[in-house]
């Protein structure tokens, strides 16, 4: 028997996806009079454009030190934070406090930061790592926290059992449990925040994106072809080399 | 040796765990102690360490309180017993090595043992400690890897490591089927009667304590309720210990 309860939830989706449908215009007929328009579009990058190449490169690497800065400052960061949102390792208040400003920061994306800094402290890539590193911290806590909370007390209170000292404790009960974990998360957001790093250049926070949006607006397609490609082939070698280390790590 | 006095612990919230034992263990002495799960074992072996606080009563290790001790005070006497668990607690992604070196923690610099920096002599009674419980060779192995009853002997070769007046096991083999049991045991009444330790195991079933205990301690809801040579333990006394509906 299907309840009550669950007819009302599935009209509740039904309507609201109804509703989204209406509002946003969504029309077939537009998108099969798009299609021309995209192979149009395709066909005027090809072949690409060899000769901006070289700063492409320069770019993906200013993208690649962005992500690089951001989420290693961010991991640092997480730790303390982390400590302060499990609820194993923190008094009541404070893990509430510092969930829920966690929360409300999270809410907010790299990009959206990005412009913010871009305002307070100029143009270039500068804006793009603190942006990364706000959004990075928040999320890498959350995990961090997550992590903490779900540790096994066992191996902690035999190595207390020995007589230990706290930070022994901690060093032969807390890290090898967290460590690989703390490292593959980080390694994770590493991965995330070259994608996020690589749109940074479109509000003016440095990198790769920066010429995407350039050769977009100059109608210089073959020129942005490049770049793209540069883009795809930067992410997969980090997901390659990022996800072989984290397969390692547990 | 063991002194406890009026010992009781009330978890916030919970049942009363224990209710007022008084306990003496002399030096040398292996001690068995029965009774049904959540008859208050885990708690009493806890507080006999300070790894629990009890609600009220007093402990005494070798002349030492237990109770409300500095942590200085704490570490010292925790570092002169030894603690087996239940669940055998190793850090699973360590080695072998790496786990029964935790024992000598307590005695060598804070500094170098953080960089897993030991002396050439502990990391020496390491593998001494392994050879003994029978694990020699699987030094490197991550300590996840071993079956339980291995698993086992690697958190009694860290208890050893420690070089202990005192091994407190709880529930040691309930985690193990019956044959490594009974060579658990054996294990345990050996390092009892070579190294004159004093033991004190919780078991959860009555036929180990028969057959290797030299005293049976019998507790039931939080009170002990029978204390004695295995030979006086008639089947009225395991009734009143583990109540009919268990035997």
């Amino acid at each position: 028997m299907i309840s009550s309860g669950r007819w009302a939830g599935g009209l509740a989706i039904a309507a609201a996806l109804v509703w989204s449908l209406w509002s946003t215009d969504v029309s077939l007929r537009r998108l099969v009079e798009g299609i021309p328009f995209m192979l149009e579009f395709v066909r005027r990058m090809l072949p690409p454009d060899p000769s901006v190449l070289g700063q492409a490169l320069r770019g993906a690497v200013q993208t690649l030190q962005i992500a690089l800065l951001g989420t290693a400052v961010a991991a640092v960061l997480a730790v303390p934070l982390a400590l302060a949102a499990a609820r194993n390792t923190a008094p009541r208040w404070i893990f509430y406090a510092t969930r829920t400003w966690l929360n409300v920061f999270r809410a907010i994306d790299t990009l959206v930061y990005a412009l913010f800094f871009v305002a307070a402290v100029g143009l270039g890539p500068f804006p793009g790592v603190l942006a990364v590193i706000v959004y990075t911290t928040t999320v890498l806590a959350k995990l961090f926290s997550e992590a903490i909370e779900a540790m096994d007390p066992g191996p902690v209170e035999a190595v207390q059992a020995v007589g230990a000292t706290r930070i022994q404790v901690l060093r032969w009960g807390v890290l090898p449990q967290l460590g690989p974990e703390f490292v593959s998360f980080t390694l994770y957001r590493f991965e995330t925040n070259i994608r996020a790093a690589a749109v940074l250049g479109f509000v003016g926070g440095g990198g790769i994106g920066f010429y995407i949006q350039t050769y977009l607006r100059l109608l210089n397609y073959p020129a942005a072809s490049t770049v793209l490609l540069v883009l795809i082939v930067m992410v997969m070698l980090v997901d390659f080399t990022s996800s072989r280390l984290r397969a390692r790590l547990i | 040796m063991i002194r406890a006095r009026g010992l009781s612990k009330r978890y916030p919230g919970g049942p009363v765990a224990l209710d007022h034992v008084d306990l003496d263990v002399r030096a040398g002495e292996f001690v068995t102690l029965i009774g049904p799960s959540g008859a208050g074992k885990s708690t009493l072996l806890r507080c006999l360490n300070g790894l629990v606080a009890p609600t009220a009563g007093e402990v005494t290790v070798d002349g030492e309180p237990v109770v409300s001790a500095s942590e200085e005070t704490l570490r010292r006497v925790r570092a002169r017993i030894g603690f087996v668990f239940q669940h055998f607690n190793l850090v699973k992604r360590l080695s072998v090595l790496d786990n029964v070196r935790v024992g000598s923690l307590s005695r060598v610099k804070t500094w170098p043992s953080l960089a897993a920096r030991f002396p050439e002599s502990e990391t020496e009674r390491a593998r001494r400690a392994l050879r003994r419980v029978g694990l020699a060779g699987l030094e490197d192995r991550r300590a996840d890897t071993l079956s339980g009853g291995q698993q086992q002997r690697v958190g009694i070769a860290r208890a050893l490591v420690q070089e202990p007046r005192v091994l407190l096991a709880d529930e040691p083999m309930s985690s193990l089927d019956p044959a490594l049991s009974r060579s658990l045991m054996e294990l345990l009444r050996h390092i009892n009667a070579e190294d004159g330790l004093t033991v004190i195991a919780s078991l959860h079933v009555l036929d180990l304590a028969v057959s290797y205990g030299e005293r049976v301690v019998g507790l039931r809801a939080g009170r002990i309720v029978h204390d004695g040579a295995p030979a006086t333990l008639s089947a009225s006394v395991a009734e009143m210990i583990f109540g009919s509906a268990s035997l």
